[in-house]
């Protein structure tokens, strides 16, 4: 255990824990803090605690699972392309999923039917990249990156299109969940499910990213084997951004920010740097989300929107702050 | 007094008491628009509308003191403005509708989101989805709505009152000679209403024809070329607020047309026309006018 990583856990785990705790106490219903302390004693009100363990929690919970997958997937995305531009998304992922969504949504499924679609609608984008990406035979990050740029505009454009011709009555909703929103995720314990498995089997593998990360031939002559870690990152990122995906659709920014940001501050070991992005992507998205509900109460915005205003320039600041 | 005024009057009083206490809690049981049927133990005493039509029409069934909580543009009759908001209807903050602790919430079905209708049923709370999409539609959500508030008197009659005053303008205008109508809901995109919509049926009712009313889609985006090769006798436009906009003049560029040489180019304030309440019979009445006039306008009239 490195002194970075103690340093990154014993502030972010509390962090996490804190901005759960937030995500709980606040909302458009101001709750007292003697009756939130009251509703885990049990001794509360019903409302109060429908309000807190009904609504909130579940939302809290979902808003951190989601965000926690996207700053990990984030984070697997920059050092398999070794490209700091790099995120979840970049592959063409988010566009699939959206197109998989709205089509569901166009045919009136319900609203699991439409994470599933978005699921099948990421995964679809991944096979397509990867099969043109591979093509002949070659295979570099940089083709790579391309055809994920062209196969998400080609996305861009259906979206486009299913939003030109779709009746005016879905659109609000449609657009909600283009801009990502936290409001219709009901059980967010699959998300979890996966982004502790994600995080426990990243772990063992911070030492082999590492090596990665300073190039392939680098890495080959350090005895990895390079071609079977590239694919499992690659797959496993497409898996974890679809997870999120279902939970809050295409919420942007968190993917490209989060690492960065905490490479800037912790420096660039995978060792500390996976699961600290797990952590730190969960807590932006968390307070994000309660931004959201609580801004301009009772109206409600989407928590793509507050993600892309907090984070843009967090970023920037960071980014001009370092050399 | 004597006492047998004084027995006279407990024995009212014993009977009024009779009377009230199992009507107030006599369940009601009511189907919505989706065919769900729904049940109340008692009729609703604290109910929140989750779309400004739904506003109108619990406040035209003699409900409207039963309102706790509305959404946005909540804004007819004005007493409603003062009704809590519980955020735009494409979005509610369930938040603020569980602290209302409504016995019943009224929503939207093609302008609420599915899953918290959903969420809201699954919490406990009693939800009418309501879907009018005729005439007939709009009479009988009132009915419905006035039923599970347990004011059926003033509710009945409103309805009855909407359905004679469609009916009448019926007998007078709807055999008269057809006038072409072109009916424009916005301009950007341009988009216009075909046959399943409510104002098609105003439309009908008042002797016109929608030129449009073939297409597929209820609110189909149009060309501005189908519009000039349609050459419709009359344009009418809707728009947003209670003033014409001036993208209903704009038309007057395309100066063969029949309209515009005729100039019937006529504006309907929307909220007498495109939401599912009562009002829409005023709507309807002013429609009719116009349709009038423009027959007036033909040459040789």
């Amino acid at each position: 255990m490195t002194r970075a990583f103690l340093l990154a856990m014993g502030v972010l785990l509390p962090a996490s824990v804190l901005a759960v705790l937030v995500a709980l106490a606040f909302g458009s219903v101001t709750i007292p803090t003697a009756d939130l302390l009251a509703v885990f004693n049990g001794e509360a009100s019903r409302l109060h605690s429908t309000l807190v363990l009904e609504l909130r929690l579940p939302r809290a919970l979902a808003a951190f699972a989601a965000g926690g997958l996207l700053g990990i997937a984030g984070a697997l995305m920059q050092v398999l392309l070794r490209n700091p531009l790099a995120d979840p998304y970049v592959l063409g992922l988010s566009g699939g999923a959206s197109v998989g969504a709205l089509l569901a949504m166009l045919a009136g499924l319900s609203m699991f039917s439409v994470s599933m679609a978005a699921f099948f609608g990421a995964l679809l984008s991944t096979v397509i990249v990867f099969g043109l990406a591979h093509g002949t035979g070659s295979w570099t990050p940089t083709r790579l990156l391309l055809t994920g740029v062209v196969v998400a505009a080609g996305w861009g454009a259906m979206i486009s299109f299913i939003l030109a011709v779709s009746p005016t009555a879905e659109l609000p909703g449609m657009l909600y969940w283009l801009m990502g929103d936290v409001s219709h995720a009901r059980n967010p314990y699959p998300a979890w499910g996966v982004l502790v498995l994600v995080v426990l089997l990243a772990l063992p593998l911070g030492r082999t990213l590492n090596v990665l990360a300073r190039g392939p031939m680098q890495a080959a002559a350090l005895g990895v084997a390079v071609r079977p870690v590239e694919w499992s990152i690659y797959i496993a990122a497409a898996l974890i951004t679809a997870t999120a995906v279902t939970q809050v659709g295409a919420v942007g920014f968190v993917g490209l920010i989060v690492p960065h940001m905490l490479r800037l501050v912790f420096g660039n070991d995978q060792r500390v740097i996976l699961p600290a992005s797990a952590l730190a992507g969960g807590i932006l998205l968390t307070l994000a989300d309660t931004l959201a509900r609580t801004i301009i109460a009772p109206e409600q915005l989407p928590v793509g929107v507050i993600t892309a205003m907090l984070g843009v320039p967090v970023f920037l600041f960071l980014l001009y702050r370092s050399r | 007094m004597t006492f047998k005024v004084f027995r006279r009057h407990m024995a009212l009083l014993v009977a009024t008491f009779l009377c009230a206490t199992p009507a107030l809690a006599e369940p009601v049981t009511v189907t919505d628009d989706e065919d769900r049927e729904l049940r109340l133990e008692q009729t609703a005493q604290r109910i929140v509308s989750l779309a400004p039509h739904i506003t109108e029409v619990v406040f035209a069934v003699g409900a409207g003191d039963r309102l706790v909580g509305a959404t946005q543009y909540s804004d007819y009759p004005p007493e409603a403005e003062d009704i809590p908001r519980v955020g735009g209807y494409s979005r509610i903050d369930l938040e603020r509708v569980l602290e209302l602790e409504p016995d019943l919430v009224i929503a939207w079905r093609s302008g609420n989101s599915g899953s918290q209708i959903e969420r809201l049923r699954d919490l406990g709370i009693p939800v009418y989805v309501s879907e009018p999409r005729r005439f007939e539609g709009v009479a009988s959500s009132m009915r419905r709505i006035a039923h599970l508030a347990g004011t059926e008197a003033t509710g009945d009659a409103a309805a009855q009152a909407f359905l004679d005053r469609i009916e009448a303008l019926r007998n007078e205008y709807a055999q008269r000679d057809p006038v072409r109508v072109f009916y424009q809901v916005w301009e950007q995109p341009l988009m216009t209403i075909n046959d399943q919509h409510l104002i098609a049926e105003a439309i009908e009712v008042c002797g016109g024809s929608n030129v449009f009313g073939h297409l597929d889609r209820l609110v189909p985006r149009m060309d501005r070329e189908a519009v000039i090769e349609a050459d419709p006798e009359v344009i009418i436009g809707g728009g947003m607020g209670e003033d014409r906009p001036d993208w209903v003049r704009a038309w007057e560029r395309w100066e063969d047309l029949t309209a515009v040489q005729r100039d019937n180019l006529f504006f309907i304030a929307p909220s007498l026309l495109q939401r599912h309440t009562p009002r829409i019979a005023e709507g309807t009445a002013l429609m009719c006018e116009e349709l009038e006039r423009a027959r007036l306008r033909r040459p040789g009239q």
